[in-house]
């Protein structure tokens, strides 16, 4: 009897040698690979953002990106009831405030309940400031130098979008054909490159069109009430100049009744003959998101519910005057790291800049339209710069837990000629 | 293709006799060896197909076999029982010899091509042991610490031997060094380093280690080694640079290589087993004139191929896990033996697979 015991023993223990020949390659890639849970996953608790609204005229046009900031941060400490104590580093990706935001940020940070004892810091990497920050906390607590962060952004365009955003560039910088044309305004170089790649303005007001009637659908079926945490702000009424106080819960940016037609009249913003129009570009808007970021192993025991994590990031340089096919040169990098292939991704969300670069890094991957934006993108309710990278964790997130979807990737160009994109997984 | 079924036993060994070109030795085990009894087949190559000349059955799974160099009759069989068993083919049932030293499965046993007086085994109980035939007693001990699935001499000199076990790690012992506190052991290198990063290609970073299965030494470059295990990727290392990572990285198996096996007639062919069910035979891309393969779109390239080496062909007649293959070591170059799980041994010409 002792010794059929030990043989009963001893073919579990050849089995499971045998089953960890098949299973315990940890260094495989791929879709398959992506979904394995692992203790040292970094995964995210809580992904939110305040309602995306319209600079100078909507609902946060005199609100300050730190006060915005600083309501992400309350909401964000409500819904995943995490110690704020707990928290050891935030940062936070702005584009437009004076000196990095640096300040009023790790003010914002104190004045929503973190202790003195949680670090804040900003950066500015351009449009994808927000995924740099998640990327940076994520690569923070990989490390070991953090257990628990938060990637955030925020920005107010309202108060702080203009000329004195950029500094003068010097007569060494103007003397370098590269260097100087990192300060063509957006707009100008995304006309030529529209151009160049013959991207034409039907093609460019149908896809701005349809980000429009995909964000009214999304909103009308309440699809952003779960990312969205409403704020409460003062708010001066342009007819009356009369101060009132109004809770913020929707994204007012988002317009319906528009087609490819209705664009179409738009007259072209930066030459007579161009193509690119208020319509088909992104929104200038104020907004704020966060996202807090662990390990897997942390949030199991904090009791925090995981819903997604973070793979990868790619970031990638691409000639200045070509900024806006960054995602065509970023999106390749991240699914070869990841091994993945195009098809085994269930959602981009890639950011629409305008929508004519946007198009271009679509066709020139030869993504299926179906899978990108599923619920509009920047055209529709605007692109607060530090914001969006930030924003798109929460809109991805929450769209492939709906659809039953895993895999996502987001992506935007980066003004002076960069892409960034990175990986996450639903759960 | 001839097909030999080993009814009720599943292949994990075949090996063809260094003497005749018409015999191999299949080890197998029933319940795929997870418990019951093994049998070495003896199986003969004839006009009228496959078969089995004589068999031997032993108490526990038997996991792998080796010809002996020196006597065309005998073969050694790896038991799960940790011993080693020698057969002489001319006697009935019983082994002529038994060593019963490891304390856990004995998963590889190999003869020495060059002292043809000795062979190896090797345990998951962490050892390599070196063997007289004459002898009751094994001759060395060298401990890897870790679950050693695979263990050969060089087929270059007599006194070099390697391993390969879980912990992702070649070993190459060198008898002719003092028994030192390092028992023999000249090199250890981690399979797991990643190729060094190139133009154009993003850099394998972070590649995990994970348990090596198998190994064999190159029979022309007395330098080059190629091992391959859970993580799917064959590997070649020359062990005059162990720490400058792998000189090539083959990847295409699905799943875990069982076994791998260069060509006793072309220095840069090896052919391999998997659990994916395939057998597939590779150039490591060191031959004269094969050069690097031109990579039209470096992005959609794996960051881990390295070498210029390919995969030639692939035979996918296996049912189950494919676990032994060998070469037939006369006549025309190709000509080759498979087992797996699915109790059937295969002899078949991989030049008709390759493309």
């Amino acid at each position: 009897m002792a010794n059929q015991t030990g043989r009963g023993q001893q073919a579990q223990e050849r089995l499971s040698q045998v089953s960890s020949h098949l299973s315990g390659s940890s260094s495989q890639k791929g879709k398959q690979a992506l979904l394995e849970k692992n203790p040292d996953d970094i995964v995210i608790t809580c992904a939110l953002r305040t309602p995306i609204t319209r600079g100078g005229k909507g609902g946060f046009k005199n609100t300050a990106s730190a006060d915005l900031l600083h309501g992400a941060f309350t909401a964000l400490i409500r819904r995943s009831g995490i110690d704020p104590s707990l928290v050891e580093d935030i940062a936070v990706g702005t584009v437009l405030a004076p000196g990095g935001g640096a300040t009023e940020f790790r003010a914002a940070a104190l004045a929503a309940g973190f202790p003195v004892t949680t670090s804040c810091k900003s950066l500015n990497r351009q449009c994808s400031s927000g995924l740099q920050a998640c990327v940076d906390i994520a690569n923070a607590i990989k490390a070991g130098m953090i257990e628990i962060g938060i990637g955030a952004g925020a920005e107010s365009m309202s108060s702080q979008y203009g000329p004195q955003a950029v500094t003068e560039f010097s007569e060494l910088l103007e003397g370098h054909k590269e260097a100087a044309n990192c300060k063509v305004p957006m707009g100008v170089l995304s006309e030529k490159m529209a151009k160049a790649k013959g991207i034409p303005r039907s093609e460019q007001d149908k896809f701005a069109a349809s980000s429009f009637q995909k964000a009214v659908r999304a909103q009308q079926q309440g699809l952003f009430d779960e990312e969205i945490a409403p704020l409460t702000v003062k708010w001066t009424d342009p007819k009356t100049d009369e101060e009132k106080t109004i809770t913020v819960a929707k994204d007012d940016g988002v317009r319906e009744g528009i087609t490819a037609e209705s664009l179409g009249k738009i007259r072209p913003a930066f030459s007579k003959d161009g193509s690119i129009h208020a319509g088909n570009a992104s929104q200038i808007s104020d907004g704020a998101a966060a996202v807090l970021l662990m390990k897997r192993s942390t949030a199991q025991r904090l009791g925090q519910p995981i819903i997604g994590k973070f793979v990868q990031a790619s970031v990638v340089g691409v000639p200045p005057l070509l900024m806006g096919v960054g995602p065509a040169a970023a999106i390749p990098v991240v699914l070869q790291k990841t091994g993945l292939g195009k098809n085994d991704v269930d959602i981009y969300e890639i950011n629409e800049a305008f929508a004519s670069q946007c198009l271009y890094c679509i066709n020139e991957l030869g993504l299926d339209m179906e899978k990108v934006n599923p619920k509009g993108g920047a055209i529709a309710f605007g692109h607060p710069l530090g914001v969006t990278g930030a924003r798109q964790v929460s809109t991805l997130l929450t769209e492939l837990k709906r659809t039953g979807k895993k895999v996502g990737v987001t992506s935007m160009c980066i003004g002076t000629g960069m892409g960034m994109a990175a990986v996450w997984v639903a759960e | 293709m001839l097909e030999y079924r080993t009814q009720g036993y599943n292949g994990y060994s075949v090996k063809y006799s260094p003497f005749f070109d018409s015999r191999l030795a299949v080890a197998a085990s029933a319940n795929f060896g997870l418990v019951g009894n093994g049998r070495v087949y003896i199986l003969g190559l004839t006009p009228n197909g496959i078969v089995a000349e004589k068999w031997f059955d032993t108490q526990d799974s038997l996991f792998d076999t080796t010809w002996s160099e020196a006597h065309e009759n005998q073969l050694l069989a790896a038991s799960g029982d940790g011993s080693v068993k020698l057969f002489d083919i001319t006697l009935s049932q019983f082994p002529i010899q038994s060593w019963e030293e490891h304390a856990r499965e004995v998963f590889a046993v190999h003869w020495n091509l060059v002292a043809k007086d000795s062979f190896l085994s090797s345990s998951w109980d962490g050892t390599v042991k070196i063997w007289n035939p004459n002898a009751s007693q094994s001759l060395i001990t060298l401990p890897t610490h870790s679950c050693t699935y695979s263990a050969a001499f060089s087929p270059h000199s007599p006194s070099i031997l390697s391993s390969v076990s879980s912990d992702s790690h070649l070993r190459i012992f060198d008898l002719r060094t003092p028994a030192s506190a390092c028992n023999h052991l000249t090199l250890n290198i981690p399979i797991h380093t990643p190729p060094k990063p190139r133009m154009g290609a993003a850099a394998p970073v972070g590649v995990p280690p994970s348990e090596a299965l198998t190994h064999d030494w190159n029979k022309y470059r007395d330098t080059i080694v190629a091992t391959a295990g859970v993580d799917r990727l064959i590997r070649t290392f020359d062990i005059r640079a162990p720490a400058a990572g792998p000189v090539a990285v083959l990847p295409g198996h699905e799943y875990a290589v069982r076994r791998v096996t260069w060509s006793p007639h072309l220095s840069d062919v090896l052919l391999s087993a998997s659990y994916d069910m395939t057998c597939r035979v590779w150039t490591d891309g060191s031959a004269m004139g094969a050069g690097t393969i031109k990579q039209e779109n470096m992005l959609q390239q794996d960051p881990m191929v390295l070498g210029g080496g390919r995969e030639m062909g692939k035979m996918v007649r296996h049912t189950e896990f494919a676990t032994g293959v060998d070469w037939c070591l006369f006549g025309a170059e190709g000509w080759c033996a498979s087992t797996g799980w699915d109790e059937r041994v295969m002899v078949w010409d991989c030049r008709a697979i390759m493309h």
